[in-house]
């Protein structure tokens, strides 16, 4: 397993498996009958309701109830309700994936000051610091994602093209690297290709920057945007153009899995493994709930996803097989 | 090219009584009672400074105007109408800090409090120097980007893997100091200046993480702190009376350079206890098949470093744990010698090898424990850091903080409303763009030839 970033304070990256919990981990957690809160950003992404399963799944071999699931539709407002509500509810731990860096950090530090175990996932406020503000912050590789969406993108990238880049208007851990990390590898790789960015605030919004962006520099050659669900809006607002530029993002939805499969304009997919992500939160959860040191940072490595591999990654990453349609579709099965 | 919004023009109110010499001196203690306090109200500001109500008045007049301060927020009412509260103004510009290590960066800005807003660590390797500068340019570029507006930088404040000499009394670099083999030649501070437009300071890696432990970290309100961080290299800082200690020449802590005996082997505390030799240790390990879990890793990642190691001995492999254990108990021995000399109530161990395992404090702890004396363990605590790099943008923030804020520095430019106008500064640049210019132009023909 190779982990290219680093942590959020400069951390390595420590193994998920280092959290693995044993036959004994796991009967004396169900004699605590443990309970905790789930807070997320949102709950309308595939990435996001993979992950949860995994976070539920997990917690609920261990005999820890979950109390509450928050979908705080990247709202701060929402999230600091969420956090001093779930607080006077002490449960034994609360797991948030915090929706900024900047005006929600109070509020998670009295989550700590409380008395309450605090498992991050995919960013920390800044200022927070491991084993003090917060246990461990659970994450994917961010910066190696950002790498391999450059990866796959620079290969439909013509001498002297410029880049697109549809990035993410809030100080946020893992947009930032993802962004950081492609630029990073197309000034190195590609030095022939210069980068524009625009930026968005709003999902719905990121197809309107793109069209703006491409309007003003029409030497751009192809897209990365910072996660699928925004990919979604891009790709409409850019299908009618000619040509259509290839775009690269982050996560293996189920809508850009199809548009993949069908050739495009998703030329590629840098997969983030949300399922095991949640189940390393859970295992991190429970081990600190045992009492027992946890690592700073946990990362799990991304997976290199293009059309070659589609059907085969999506099994990895959703733990199931694609639709009897979709097969037809690719021609992999014949229809009656 | 930077340009500072807010900083006038010229010199402002020529003539005016105000801009006086006086003035001046007035200005910069009331803005450093408003900085450094509370946020307070214009009477409570009359009785700690003990200026009287116009000056106090007049003097506001003229911070806010230079955006310094602000009578935005008020106080509690008691019986009339709720007072004013004079605040300082954090967000007038950024701090621009970065910290350079053997195998990483780390850049972020801070607010001129000397909070830290915002952070990046990346992996990065230092043999090439022009590269080096490029990146750490790239990434201040980023970060000043991605703020709201792109605000005013008022310096630029460096950490980096090596003591630092200075010259005594100066308020900022103009040449990059050789803090390790060549790097004078680098052109780092130079670059930045002239990228920037903005003074450059620069210290040792744990001078400045000494700095953010204490003031971020488990350091706050220490009055004796001995920071330890153990990479590549092994370096202390020491806090007394509250204050960083830095030596007659700024190269105190340098305890790497102790000798260290294991076994029948004598070297230095950096080759017997630092990352190198952690390394080199589990090379050897996995290359014999003395840890099954250390091979394994040679076969898939064909690469072990200190940090593979670190998180063997974390996962239970006991070579790996008896490696970093040796480590910690030489380091444990010069701390506690240390710890004898200096009796401190606190002392934090950080740096990569530290972060990633708990075995090394532990050793260090038990070494520190057996060989001091009583009195000096009664209450000691020996903590490992939460701060990762972290403590050296924030310590590289409070630095630059202090520097702009000492009250020599800061009559040179308080009035001019930006330290980017302070005529030291500006000589320095031109003088820079001057060197430039010669070397650009390259040798010319003699008149008349």
């Amino acid at each position: 397993m190779t982990i290219f970033g680093l942590g959020p304070h400069g951390e390595s990256a420590s193994p998920p498996e280092r959290m693995t919990l044993l036959p004994q981990d796991i009967t004396a957690a169900r004699a605590k009958k443990l309970r905790v809160a789930i807070i997320m950003h949102t709950l309308e992404s595939d990435w996001a309701r993979l992950l949860v399963q995994g976070m539920v799944g997990t917690l609920g071999e261990c005999g820890a109830i979950v109390i509450d699931v928050v979908d705080c539709n990247f709202s701060s407002t929402a999230q600091i309700n969420a956090l001093d509500r779930l607080r006077r509810e002490s449960p034994d731990a609360i797991i948030s994936l915090p929706v900024n860096n900047t005006t929600v950090t109070e509020a998670h530090r009295a989550i700590s000051e409380a008395g309450i175990k605090l498992v991050l996932i995919d960013n920390v406020p800044t200022g927070m610091l491991p084993g003090k503000d917060y246990i461990s912050l659970v994450s994917a590789d961010n910066f190696g994602l950002g790498k391999i969406a450059a990866e796959l993108l620079s290969a439909h990238l013509p001498q002297g093209a410029a880049a697109g880049v549809l990035a993410y208007d809030a100080d946020f851990f893992a947009a930032n690297e993802r962004e950081i990390a492609f630029n990073r590898w197309m000034e190195v790789n590609r030095p022939d290709v210069t980068v524009k960015t625009a930026t968005f605030s709003t999902i719905d919004g990121a197809g309107h920057e793109a069209a703006q962006l491409m309007d003003d520099h029409s030497e751009i050659a192809g897209l990365f945007v910072v996660w699928d669900s925004p990919c979604i809006d891009v790709v409409r607002a850019v299908s009618k153009r000619n040509p259509i530029p290839p775009i690269t993002t982050v996560d293996l939805g189920q809508e850009v899995t199809e548009i993949l499969a069908k050739g495009g304009p998703v030329v590629g997919v840098a997969g983030q493994s949300p399922f095991q992500q949640g189940e390393a939160v859970a295992q991190t959860t429970i081990t600190t709930l045992l009492d027992r040191p946890c690592p700073d940072w946990l990362a799990l490595p991304g997976l290199i996803v293009s059309r070659s591999n589609v059907i085969d990654s999506y099994q990895t990453i959703w733990r199931k097989p694609v639709s009897r349609e979709f097969l037809i579709g690719l021609d992999l099965l014949q229809s009656k | 090219m930077h340009t500072d919004k807010l900083a006038p023009n010229h010199q402002r109110g020529k003539g005016r009584p105000r801009n006086s010499e006086a003035a001046t001196a007035s200005l910069v203690a009331v803005l450093n009672h408003v900085r450094l306090g509370q946020p307070t109200t214009r009477q409570d500001l009359e009785r700690v400074s003990e200026y009287g109500r116009a000056i106090i008045a007049d003097r506001l007049a003229i911070l806010t105007e230079l955006g310094l301060v602000n009578e935005s927020g008020t106080g509690v009412a008691t019986g009339g109408r709720a007072p004013r509260l004079v605040q300082f103004t954090n967000d007038r510009a950024r701090l621009a800090v970065v910290t350079l290590d053997q195998s990483a960066i780390g850049v972020g800005l801070a607010d001129i409090s000397g909070k830290l807003l915002t952070e990046h660590h990346e992996a990065a390797n230092m043999i090439d120097q022009t590269k080096t500068v490029d990146r750490i340019h790239a990434l201040i570029n980023w970060l000043m980007t991605r703020q709201s507006e792109t605000p005013d930088l008022w310096g630029i404040s460096i950490s980096v893997p090596g003591a630092v000499l200075t010259k005594h009394n100066a308020a900022f670099l103009l040449e990059t100091p050789n803090f390790l083999p060549n790097w004078n030649k680098s052109g780092l501070v130079e670059a930045l200046m002239r990228r920037f437009d903005a003074p450059v300071w620069m210290n040792s890696n744990v001078q400045a993480m000494t700095m953010g432990e204490l003031h971020g970290g488990a350091g706050i309100d220490q009055q004796a702190m001995l920071f330890v961080k153990v990479g590549q290299r092994i370096g202390a800082g020491l806090v007394s009376n509250g204050q960083p200690y830095h030596g007659a020449s700024g190269a105190a802590g340098l305890i790497g350079q102790l000798p260290v005996t294991s076994g029948d082997t004598t070297g230095s505390l950096d080759a017997m206890a630092g990352a190198n030799m952690i390394k080199a240790r589990g090379v050897e390990a996995a290359q014999s098949g003395k840890s099954a879990y250390l091979a394994e890793i040679l076969v898939r990642k064909a690469e072990i470093t200190a940090i593979e190691v670190c998180q063997a001995a974390q996962m239970g492999d006991p070579v790996s744990t008896e490696i970093v254990a040796q480590s910690g108990r030489l380091i444990g021995g010069v701390v506690a010698t240390l710890a004898n000399m200096l009796n401190p109530q606190l002392i934090v161990i950080a740096g990569s090898i530290a972060q990633t395992n708990d075995i090394l404090l532990a050793s260090v702890r038990e070494a520190v424990y057996g060989a001091s004396h009583p009195l000096v363990t009664r209450d000691l605590r020996i903590l490992r850091s939460q701060m990762g790099n972290s403590a050296a943008l924030l310590g590289a923030a409070g630095i630059a903080v202090s520097t702009l804020f000492d009250p020599m520095f800061l009559k040179g430019w308080i009035l001019l409303g930006s330290p980017t106008r302070h005529p030291d500064f500006l000589y320095g640049l031109q003088t820079l763009s001057s060197i430039t210019q010669q070397s650009d132009d390259g040798p010319q023909a003699p008149p008349g030839s």
